[in-house]
Formats: C-alpha cells, sequence, structure tokens
C-alpha cells in the first residue's frame, strides 16, 4: 500500500499552520512563507493546498475575527487535526531514515 | 483600500464559491495592505489586480459547482412557463416572429449547403495542395487575350524533363462520347479520356480492382468505372482482363473504378492509357503544334510556384521555336481549389465540370446574411414592441425581489428558447425547399449530410445561442429599464421616439429593396442576354458528332436529309458556335507586305453562312462553282476588316500561316459580326474558310421546330442506314447557350428567391409591429375620432411614419445597389445600361407592399367605434 504523502509545498503549508497555531490564515501564510523562503508565493496557490489539505483532513476550519487591515473581511482560521499532526511525524521520520542512510561527508572528485 | 479597482473584485465574486469569497477579499486586501509598506502603493495595486486574476484556476471555479445549479433550476422552470404562456397568449405575433427567424434561418441553411457543396469540389485528393492545372494565355496579336485550358500534347513529358520542381504529371485528353464493343453489342459511353500512367499517382480517384501503380502502364489498357463495367459486361466483378474495341482499337481492361463523385471537375466514364495515342497519333508531334489537352501536374513540396511560372516563357520559346506571328505564349499554374470556382474567365475548359464562377458565393454569402440580419431585426423589434404588455409582469417580478440580472436572464432565455424553435421550424421547412430548389439550380443538397455532422451542429447550437442573446439583448434592456413604480401605476406613458426600432426598420428595408431592385435588374440583363441579336439564329438547330466515316458520307447524307421538307438546311463546322474558336497563324497581303497575325479559326462546310443565318456585308458567300473556294477562299467578319484598317477587303490576298507566300487565296466576303462567342466576350477577329478535305467535328441541322420529333427520327433513319461505326448522338444548340450563362442564370434564381424572402419576411415584422403600435394609440385614434376625424385621415396618419421610413431607406440604399449593380453589369461586354425607371419601380413596389401590409390594421383601427376605446376611461 502505498504511504500518504504530502508534496513539500503541502507540507510547509501545514507547518506552518501548526506553527502558527490560533492564527494560521491564507494572508498571514502567504506572507510567513515569503519570509522563509525568500521568494514569492501565490496567494491563491496557498488557498487551493489549503482547501485541498482541509478535504483530506489534515487541517480544520472556522471563520473567525475581522480586523481593520483586511476592511472588516472575517478570516478563515486553519488548525492542524490529529491526522495532519500524524502525517507530519511520518514524513519527518521517513525523512531522517533515509537521511542515516547517506554515506557521510564522501567527497567525489574523480 | 478605497482605490482598489473594484471590477477585480467583482470578478472574483462571479467565480468563486460564496463560502470562501469573504475570506478570499480579506487576504487580498490584507496582503495589499501589507505590500503598500513594502514596496509602495502603486506595485501594490497592481500586485493586488495580479493576485486577483490568479484565483482564475479551475480547483477553485469547480469548486461551486453545484451552488449554481441549485439555484437555477426552479427559475429555469419558471421562465420556461411564462414564455409558453406568453406564447400561448398572443399566438399571432408569436408565430410572426418564429415564422419570420425560421424563413430567415432556413434560406441561411440551404445557402449554406449550396456553398459547402461548391467548395468541397475536389477535396478529396490527398496531394491537392500540390497539384496544379497549366493554362495558357497565347499571344495572338489578332485578338484579346484569353486564358486556355489546353496545352499542346507533350508540354507535361517536356515540362517535367525539364523542371525538377515537377514531381509527376498527367495529361488528360479528352476523347468526348466513343463506342465500345464487346463481343456482342455495342455501346456509347459518354466521358472518355486518355491519360497518363501516373492520373491515379497524382489523383485519389478510388479503384476497385486492378493494381493502382500499373493499371494504365501500357498502351491500349483501359479502365472504366462500375458503371460501364456493369453495362458492359453485367458483372463489374469480372471486368479485369477482358477486352473490348474502344473506337477501331482493342483495349484489355486492367481495372474497374469507383463511379465518378459529383463534386469532381473530372467526370469520366473510362480512361483510356494514353500512349496507346502518344506513339502513333499525329497531334503528339514533338514541335508542340496545336494544344488539344488539358495537362496536370504535381510539384514537390519545396517549390515556388510564381518562380517556376517565371521561367514558363523561355521554356515556350525553347519548345516551339519562336515564330513571327506568334510571341510565344504565356503559361500559368492554376491550382487544383480553383479550377471548380476561379476557372469563369478561361476558355476552351471542356473538363470542367459544373463549373461555377467563384465569387458569385460570396454574393450568396452575403444575401444569405442579410436575410438572417432582416429576421433578427423583426424579432427584436417585435419584442421590443411587446414589452409594453408585459410591463405588470416586470414590475411584479421586480416587486417582489427580482433582481435585473435575473430579469434580463428571464428574457434572454425566451428569445433564445423561440429561436431554438424557429430552428426546428427551419429544418422543417427546407426538407420541402430542398428538393425544390435541387430541381431548379441542378445539384443534389442534402440535408441529411449535414445534420449527421456532430460538427455542424455545434456550429449551429453556438450560433443559435448567440442569436437569442443578440436578438434578445435590446429588448431585455428595454423592458428591465421600467421603474417599478412607474409600471405598477399604470403603465410607461413616455416612451419617447423609439429611435433605435426606427433605426433597425430603416436597415431593414434598405436591404429589401437592395435586393428587389438587384432582381430586377439582373433579371433584365439575363433577358437581354437570352434575346439578344446575336447576328445567326440558334434555335431549332441540331449538332451531330461525327468521325472520318461521317466526314467521307457527308455529302450523301445531306441530300439524303434535305430531300425531306422538315429538314431545312444542313452544314458542318469545326468548331461548335457558342465557344471561343481556336486560333491558328493567319496571314493578308497588304500595300507593305505580308501582315502575319492570329485571329479566331473556323473551318466550315460551304453552307455554314446561309443555315445559321449570317448575313454577308460585302462580297459573297462560299459557292461550289469556283474551285478555288475550297481551301483558297477566306470570308472574314466586320471586326477583323476594321481592325487591319481594309478600305477594300473582297479581292484581298490571304492565307493561312503555312501557305506560301506566293500561293495565297483571297478574301471572298465580309460577313457582319456575330456573336459567336457569349456576350460576356467582346467579338474578336476571325476568318472562315472552307476545306472539306480537313474533316468537320460536328454536323449542324436546321429543323422544323413545329415536327421537331419527327424531323429527329427522319435524321435517325437516314443515319443508321449509311453509318455503320458511329453511333446517333445530338444535341440542341440553345442547350449549349444555356450552359453559357447557367451561373448568371442560377445567381438570377437565389437572387430572386432571396428577395422575396427578404420582402416577405421584412412585412411580416412591420405587420406585427404596426398591430402593436396602433393598439398603443388606441385612444389617441378614439379621441381624434369623436373630434371629427375622418378615417382616411386616420389610416394616412398612421401610414405617414412607416412609409418615411421606407422612403428612406431607399434613398439610403440606392446609391449603394447601383454601385454593385454596375459591377457586376462589367463582367458583360454586352450590358444593359441601369434604367433609373427601375430603381423607382423598385423602391414604390416596396412602398406599396409595405402599405398594403399595414393598411390591415390601419384601416381597421380607422373604422373602430370610438366608444370601444374610449368607454373605460
Amino acid at each position: 500500500m502505498a504511504k500518504e504523502f504530502l508534496g513539500d509545498f503541502e507540507e510547509l503549508i501545514l507547518t506552518i499552520v501548526a506553527i502558527r497555531q490560533e492564527n494560521a490564515y491564507g494572508a498571514a501564510i502567504t506572507i510567513e512563507m515569503e519570509q522563509w523562503l525568500g521568494r514569492k508565493v501565490t496567494l491563491s496557490a496557498v488557498h487551493v493546498t489549503l482547501y485541498g489539505l482541509e478535504d483530506r483532513g489534515y487541517v480544520k476550519s472556522k471563520v473567525g475575527g475581522a480586523t481593520n487591515e483586511r476592511g472588516g473581511r472575517r478570516k478563515r482560521i486553519y488548525t492542524i487535526t490529529s491526522a495532519g499532526v500524524a502525517i507530519l511525524k511520518a514524513m519527518k521520520e521517513t525523512r531522517t531514515e533515509l537521511w542515516k542512510m547517506v554515506p557521510l561527508l564522501r567527497f567525489i572528485n574523480n | 483600500m478605497r482605490q482598489l479597482p473594484l471590477w477585480a473584485e467583482r470578478l472574483l465574486r462571479t467565480i468563486c464559491p460564496k463560502e470562501f469569497f469573504e475570506q478570499i477579499e480579506g487576504d487580498l486586501i490584507e496582503v495589499y495592505n501589507h505590500d503598500v509598506k513594502s514596496i509602495g502603493e502603486r506595485k501594490a495595486k497592481l500586485n493586488f489586480i495580479i493576485i486577483s486574476l490568479r484565483f482564475f484556476r479551475p480547483e477553485i471555479i469547480l469548486r461551486n459547482r453545484f451552488s449554481v445549479q441549485l439555484t437555477n433550476i426552479p427559475m429555469l422552470r419558471n421562465y420556461l412557463i411564462v414564455t409558453i404562456r406568453n406564447i400561448r397568449l398572443s399566438p399571432l405575433y408569436s408565430l410572426i416572429n418564429m415564422f419570420s427567424l425560421a424563413i430567415g434561418l432556413s434560406s441561411c441553411l440551404v445557402i449554406y449547403l449550396f456553398i459547402s457543396d461548391e467548395l468541397s469540389f475536389d477535396s478529396l485528393h490527398s496531394k491537392k495542395s500540390f497539384i496544379y492545372r497549366i493554362y495558357s494565355v497565347p499571344h495572338y496579336s489578332g485578338n484579346a487575350t484569353q486564358k486556355v485550358a489546353l496545352t499542346p500534347g507533350w508540354l507535361g513529358p517536356d515540362m517535367a524533363g525539364d523542371f525538377p520542381e515537377i514531381a509527376s504529371y498527367t495529361r488528360y485528353w479528352t476523347q468526348g462520347k466513343m463506342v465500345f464493343k464487346n463481343s456482342e453489342e455495342q455501346f456509347l459511353i459518354d466521358h472518355v479520356a486518355a491519360v497518363d500512367s501516373t492520373f491515379l499517382e497524382i489523383f485519389d480517384f478510388e479503384l476497385q480492382s486492378g493494381n493502382r501503380a500499373s493499371v494504365l502502364d501500357e498502351p491500349n489498357s483501359a479502365i472504366v468505372t462500375e458503371g460501364t463495367a456493369e453495362k458492359l459486361f453485367k458483372n463489374a466483378n469480372d471486368a479485369v482482363g477482358r477486352t473490348v474495341t474502344i473506337g477501331d482499337a482493342e483495349y484489355t481492361i486492367t481495372g474497374v473504378l469507383k463511379n465518378s463523385v459529383a463534386n469532381s471537375h473530372l467526370q469520366f466514364d473510362a480512361l483510356l492509357s494514353i500512349s496507346t495515342f502518344s506513339r502513333t497519333n499525329r497531334m503528339f508531334s514533338p514541335k508542340w503544334d496545336g494544344s488539344f489537352l488539358d495537362t496536370y501536374v504535381e510539384l514537390i513540396p519545396s517549390a515556388d510556384k510564381k518562380v517556376l511560372e517565371s521561367k514558363f516563357l523561355d521554356f515556350w520559346i525553347r519548345h516551339t521555336g519562336i515564330k513571327e506571328y506568334d510571341k510565344g505564349t504565356a503559361l500559368f499554374m492554376q491550382s487544383l481549389s480553383d479550377v471548380h470556382l476561379g476557372s469563369a474567365d478561361i476558355d476552351h475548359d471542356y473538363n470542367n465540370y459544373r463549373k461555377f464562377n467563384g465569387v458569385y458565393l460570396k454574393v450568396f454569402g452575403t444575401i444569405g446574411l442579410f436575410i438572417l440580419l432582416i429576421a433578427c431585426i423583426n424579432f427584436t423589434n417585435l419584442t421590443t414592441a411587446r414589452a409594453s404588455h408585459r410591463w405588470k409582469e416586470v414590475g411584479i417580478r421586480k416587486s417582489i425581489g427580482a433582481k435585473k440580472k435575473q430579469l434580463f436572464g428571464q428574457f434572454i432565455f425566451e428569445s433564445t428558447l423561440l429561436a431554438l424553435l424557429a430552428f426546428g421550424l427551419a429544418i422543417l421547412l427546407d426538407f420541402f425547399f430542398v428538393p425544390f430548389l435541387n430541381q431548379l439550380i441542378g445539384r443534389q443538397l442534402a440535408l441529411s449530410s449535414f445534420l449527421a455532422h456532430p460538427l455542424q451542429l455545434g456550429m449551429i447550437a453556438v450560433i443559435l445561442l448567440s442569436l437569442g442573446l443578440l436578438t434578445g439583448i435590446y429588448p431585455s434592456f428595454y423592458i428591465t429599464s421600467f421603474s417599478v413604480t412607474s409600471v405598477l401605476k399604470g403603465g410607461v406613458k413616455t416612451q419617447g421616439k423609439p429611435i433605435f426600432q426606427s433605426a433597425l426598420i430603416v436597415i431593414q428595408f434598405a436591404l429589401a429593396i437592395g435586393m428587389v431592385i438587384g432582381t430586377m435588374v439582373v433579371t433584365k440583363q439575363l433577358t437581354f442576354v437570352k434575346n439578344a441579336d446575336i447576328g445567326f439564329s440558334k434555335d431549332q438547330i441540331l449538332l451531330v458528332g461525327m468521325n472520318n466515316e461521317v466526314n467521307q458520307k457527308l455529302e450523301i447524307l445531306k441530300t439524303e436529309w434535305q430531300r425531306n421538307a422538315l429538314i431545312t438546311g444542313v452544314t458542318a463546322s469545326s468548331q461548335r458556335i457558342g465557344n471561343n474558336f481556336g486560333g491558328w497563324g493567319f496571314k493578308v497581303k497588304t500595300d507593305t507586305g505580308i501582315y502575319n497575325f492570329t485571329p479566331s479559326n473556323l473551318n466550315v462546310d460551304f453552307d455554314y453562312l446561309s443555315v445559321y443565318g449570317i448575313k454577308i456585308k460585302e462580297g459573297r458567300d462560299f459557292s461550289k462553282d469556283f474551285l478555288t473556294d475550297k481551301g483558297g477562299a477566306f470570308i472574314i467578319n466586320e471586326t477583323m476588316a476594321h481592325e487591319l484598317n481594309m478600305k477594300n477587303p473582297v479581292g484581298t490576298p490571304a492565307g493561312q500561316a503555312w501557305y506560301e507566300n506566293d500561293s495565297l487565296g483571297s478574301v471572298i466576303g465580309v460577313a457582319k459580326d456575330f456573336n459567336y462567342n457569349s456576350l460576356h466576350n467582346k467579338i474578336g477577329m476571325l476568318a472562315l474558310v472552307c476545306q472539306p478535305a480537313w474533316g468537320y467535328d460536328e454536323i449542324s441541322i436546321k429543323i422544323d421546330g413545329t415536327h421537331a420529333q419527327e424531323a429527329i427520327t427522319l435524321i435517325k433513319e437516314v443515319w443508321g442506314k449509311n453509318i455503320s461505326t458511329y453511333p446517333f448522338n445530338y444535341s440542341f444548340l440553345n442547350e449549349h447557350f444555356d450552359t453559357l450563362y447557367q451561373s448568371d442564370q442560377q445567381m438570377s434564381s437565389v437572387i430572386t428567391i432571396s428577395s422575396v424572402f427578404a420582402i416577405l419576411i421584412s412585412c411580416m415584422g412591420l405587420f406585427g409591429l404596426v398591430a402593436i403600435t396602433t393598439k398603443n394609440k388606441i385612444k389617441e385614434i378614439g379621441i381624434r375620432k369623436v373630434l371629427g376625424a375622418t378615417a382616411i385621415q386616420i389610416t394616412a396618419m398612421l401610414s405617414t411614419a412607416f412609409t418615411k421610413m421606407i422612403l428612406l431607406s431607399f434613398i439610403l440604399v440606392s446609391p449603394i445597389t447601383y454601385y454593385l449593380l454596375t459591377k457586376w453589369l462589367e463582367n458583360f461586354s454586352y450590358r444593359i445600361s441601369i434604367d433609373p425607371f427601375l430603381f423607382l419601380l423598385g423602391g414604390l413596389t416596396s412602398i406599396v407592399i409595405a402599405i398594403i401590409t399595414i393598411s390591415y390594421h390601419t384601416i381597421r383601427s380607422a373604422h373602430e367605434n370610438p366608444v370601444n376605446s374610449l368607454r373605460h376611461e
């Protein structure tokens, strides 16, 4: 059976949702990702990914409070579910396993 | 935030799922505010638009699929019910509306069928874009230049040898009707041609049996169509390998072709290998004497047509050697797709089945669009005018919360539905109309093949939708613009002048009047062409094909035939009248020496001029009393005498190009000019010679028209007694002349039918419109009557507005029509002048028809008792 798998963009967003806890929503995630990655991130891509993650049950959302700087529009706040936490962990472990198998610091010159 | 472009946001709202929109919008604004701080306001605004637009992605759009359908289905049902109620409430208007659109659509459909049939010609060949037909423009010093489809026999092989750009060639030499003999019976097969072995490699005509690559390789091989094979051997399957006698040679049948398809310019019943002839026949002299067959070439894909054509003059001179009187013939290539529609100006074009003038296709298309436009205008106008009857419905819908957008949707839905119904009606109409039209114009247009094509059905769906949208948009706009309060208070009284509606009526009638005038002028020109004095009589003349034996026994036949009073004259000629006669070199002796030139030439029998009733202006006719008349005497036409400035033509020494200068014959007479060619062309220089020894191609028999059948039986009897090697087949000269104007005649039929439709549809619209406007004015009429207006005054009052509009459209359309008709008439060298009276007549007819149309309503409402209309106030 194929393992559940996340793309790296999805994984990054899920991680940020986990970090920001009660304050994860589209614009905030986008701005934070731009800072982390040092490049432009498209808002619509973030939205679409969040919808996808919600469909698969890794995050859940509720409509939250409005602020002035968003023209009085309410936010959709995302929080990570336990399934989301589980897959993040699984992804990290798989990576660590793999990392262990890499022969360390072999320089290949010839 | 206040300065943010609202359109982007609004656009976003239409595609975003409702439950997400607010948050997306919020995020956008937040990012914008964030951007303002970091990159400045202008860039932030730009960024805002870009980010908004990037929400147009399938993951977002597809998310709101369900919500759209949920809201619409009950509404659509309601719209449907209301539409049906409306149709039932006022069946007359709905019927007029639908019928006019249906007639418009059905004519468009027929025109589409016609055009696509014409365009489908010669499209079955996979190499079609590399196949060209060679045509030549001979440089005749004695005649206007003419394009000629014929080429010399060796042109094809020499061309392929000289130019590497030419991948392959095939010649196509028509043999006309030929006698096929199997072991016991003989048959006359209509279309026989000799072609090269490459014919089936260049063209994709389907071979049913036989080896495609080699069927025509050997001399004396023949391939026949299925139909011919069945005629000859009863069963097409065992034709291959049998021998038949064709003409006077034995041939082996090497293959059977599928029957010719209707949309191919080449039509044949049997094909013979040209190698049978090219070895022995004197026509195939390596010196290229005479053009008599069609040549097709296939170019290699990298070849450049223009570059190749530019080398042809040298090529021509290289192979013929330049002659004094012939400055070389220009050769051109005509692409296969142009042969059917682009050959209107090419003469001696004998292998071009149902040749059509391609320009007329554009005329037809335009007419089709015009009719559709007229029908659409009707639809728009009637719906708008009817709006007044739907105020209350609109008012109530609005007051219970219908948005403008929804009302709009409702009216668009209605017009689309009506368009759909009209289309159904149009198909029904065409099922009756297409067979009738097929008979009129000699085609096999099929509605079923059109409907079976999914692509075309899709196209129709798109057209109908846009039609519904187009015709529905103005009425919807107009109706929804009423304000609720004024509507519910008792109708909108201040409508103002309906400028838009009037403009539409003017356009509509302008188109219709233009077509009516066009019909009149075209019909008049064609009648002129038919009845013009062409200088000879073409009626009651029977044409009979002939071969060597017939030529030898011509005198016997003539005497036997002419014993009977039903036959008033018999003569023969080398070419059929009603074409541009072929030219060859000719010379006359002038004061300064021998003048060489190339006029049209015709070899005739002694009594040709008298049988055809061609008048002699000077000198005398050919006569058997003068021995030198055989080949040594010439009758020239007036044009030649005039062009060469001959003071005393009779007696001038003259001769064919190959006569020695010291043994010339002489001109014995000048014939009055006669139009041996169609009236599209001017009369050129012509020299007639009488030399039975060269042989003739066709006998012309003048018969007594009242006993045509008896005369034909008689001619046939005499033929059967004397001629054994050639079957009797005849045609009438009038029929041949009819084909000269076939394209014009068909165009005239189409434009006549179309203009009748145009007027009919326009009047249907007018009828409906007047009904509505008089109804709106019913109270005004009542009051006027009470105050003493007579019925006539009221009728006049109601009619003036419309009469004015139609007058205006007449004034607008006249100059355009005049210009277009002048252009068309320029096709004819002999033409009528456009009579302003015809214009007035056309305009007047339209106005009268319109007034009669509206009179039903105007007179009726004028005679109405005012009590009925005023009682309720």
